[in-house]
């Protein structure tokens, strides 16, 4: 449906996307994440037709984007990072406008306007001018708007910021429900939002990109190496050497302390599950066996690594949370103790 | 042709919301009103100021009335018609609309026939009201429609290059304040850019007279449609579209 192929996007000496390639299947959404300035707005207004790329290109159901910019753009949706609205137009007076410059038949107009603002959930709206519209309604309207004339292809630039959780929650639900008709392309420093609404995430830093994967894959794929979190109840007994004694366990060190009892960080050789070993060693010594849990990499933690500098990629061993810049502290499960 | 027409009454209703449509209605139809009142003082006193010479005299209304007024019609539009452009493209860009115009199934030259069409319908506006002060001058005495007629082309036609110019240099900026200053500085350029002609050589002197935007309006309030002066404020409406045109193309690439 999107295809894009070795895009390149430069200001000067300034190169802002480099030769980024991706695609985007029917019904697909696609998480775009970067850190600011990393190229997520510039690829998303390049895919929309309002700015020209300087090499590669961009496909939009087969029609090129810059070749045959009309009929790309009949068919995109665009919520851009600020919504466009007029605010001396009202909300109906707005979308109806939107209708006609977006070529939909007099006699539909009426009718999918409706559709577009019972989805976005601001009929009690209609009559409201844009300007006076709170922050989370703009955005909603804005939605709207890129939603009106059915277009097959989304793109929405930071769809959430700016709304409240409860819009959040709701936005997030429009935009997964929409996607069986649509194909979405979304951008977003939100992590959990990548891995709450999207099958696939780009991540893009400096203009290139780092990974394309699904959420899950990428979780996985960036875990090479595990760590577990131990809470035992060892009367005393120091059990780090005991722990450090089984094959596989790279370190052991003392996460926490609550309550007379010890939690232990367990981190594990690559591609190593010694949970059973761990379990069986601390049930031998006769301890008590309080806890016992994987960590998982959080997508916060492949976000960093992949766009910080040590280009982690090359190093064998990604360590949870050891490569994370200065101050960041880990992720820790949501999970309840004991 | 839909899309267009969409356009220009998003034109106008944004004029009309805002209060520049009012400022520019109200400030136009004093100003004219006064030189109005002005031209008719001096036609009277031209006709009935010479008692000695055997009574009044028949003065000819088009030539002693209307055109001196229509002259300073055009000086008044000066003034004027850069407050109807200063926010057409700024204001967009400033707020972010622009994008959705540009991200929308429109081309380029259907989005700045919009805008041109748009200050044009309110610019008609504005002169249509004039039509009462005339329609006065056909109660009382006997004005030609001829030179009438041909008087309000004329001002069509350089209301609509000074629009053109107005549109292409807010294209330029997001800030509406200096797109209203800068055209009129450019169009007051215009205006007397024969001014420094008498010094230099008679060459010289024939183009920038040429260029003078306010030397090809007389002929059309003296009832005169010369293919020189339509010729010109044509290719300057057409130049000012192009370099909008241009502008916006180049505001693409440097994003």
């Amino acid at each position: 449906m999107v295809e894009v192929q070795h895009l390149t996007k430069r200001y000067g000496s300034f190169t802002a996307v480099d030769d980024l390639s991706f695609q985007v299947e029917r019904g697909e959404i696609l998480g775009f994440l970067g850190p600011n300035g990393a190229g997520k707005t510039t690829t998303m207004r390049i895919l929309t037709g309002y700015q020209p790329a300087s090499e590669g290109s961009a496909r939009i159901g087969g029609f090129d984007v810059f070749e045959q910019p009309i009929e790309a753009k009949r068919r995109t949706g665009y919520l851009p990072e600020t919504p466009p609205l007029y605010p001396e137009m009202t909300v109906f007076e707005y979308l109806h406008f939107v209708a006609r410059i977006n070529d939909v038949a007099p006699g539909n107009r009426t009718s999918q306007i409706g559709a577009a603002m019972e989805r976005t959930n601001i009929t009690d709206m209609t009559d409201r001018y844009c300007g006076k519209l709170s922050k989370g309604y703009r955005q909603r309207v804005g939605l709207a708007q890129a939603l009106l004339h059915n277009p097959e292809v989304l793109i929405l630039d930071e769809p959430t910021a700016g709304l409240d959780p409860r819009q959040i929650i709701e936005t997030r639900r429009l935009i997964t429900e929409l996607a069986g008709d649509h194909t979405i392309i979304l951008s977003t420093h939100i992590l959990p939002e990548v891995s709450q609404t999207c099958q696939r995430v780009v991540i893009i830093n400096r203009g290139k990109v780092v990974a394309v994967d699904s959420p899950d894959n990428l979780t996985a794929r960036l875990q090479g190496s595990q760590s577990l979190y131990l809470k035992i109840d060892t009367n005393g007994v120091d059990p780090v050497p005991t722990l450090q004694g089984i094959p596989g366990v790279v370190n052991v060190s003392s996460a926490d302390y609550r309550e007379g009892l010890s939690g232990f960080q367990v981190e594990l050789a690559p591609n190593s599950d010694v949970r059973r070993e761990v379990a069986r060693t601390v049930v031998t010594n006769g301890w008590g066996l309080l806890e016992l849990r994987a960590q998982q990499m959080s997508l916060e933690d492949i976000f960093l690594q992949l766009t910080t500098e040590e280009e982690p990629e090359h190093e064998d061993v990604p360590q949870p949370g050891a490569s994370s810049p200065a101050g960041y502290e880990k992720p820790t499960e949501e999970r309840i103790d004991g | 042709m839909g899309n267009i027409l969409a356009l220009v009454q998003k034109e106008v209703r944004g004029y009309f919301v805002s209060p520049i449509a009012y400022v520019l209605l109200v400030f136009f139809t004093l100003l004219f009103g006064w030189f109005y009142i002005a031209s008719l003082n001096l036609m009277l006193q031209l006709s009935g100021g010479n008692f000695g010479m055997g009574g009044p005299q028949v003065v000819n209304v088009n030539e002693f009335m209307i055109r001196p007024l229509f002259g300073n019609t055009a000086v008044i539009l000066l003034f004027l018609l850069p407050m109807l452009t200063m926010r057409s493209y700024a204001e967009e860009k400033r707020s972010g609309t622009i994008e959705l115009l540009l991200t929308s199934p429109l081309s380029d030259f259907q989005i700045i026939m919009g805008k041109f069409l748009g200050a044009l319908a309110l610019y008609t506006l504005m002169l249509a009201l004039t039509g009462i002060h005339i329609a006065m001058l056909f109660q009382y005495g006997e004005p030609e429609w001829g030179p009438i007629l041909t008087g309000y082309l004329g001002l069509i036609l350089m209301g609509s290059s000074f629009i053109s110019i107005g549109l292409a240099i807010s294209s330029m900026t997001k800030n509406q304040i200096v797109a209203g200053v800068a055209t009129f500085a450019v169009l007051l350029l215009f205006w007397i850019i024969n001014w420094i002609g008498d010094a230099s050589g008679s060459t010289a002197q024939s183009v920038l007279a040429y260029l003078s935007i306010l030397e090809h309006f007389d002929d059309f309030s003296k009832g005169v449609i010369d293919t020189k002066h339509l010729t010109y404020y044509l290719s300057f409406i057409g130049l000012g579209l192009f370099l909008t045109a241009k502008s916006m193309d180049t505001a693409r690439w440097n994003g």
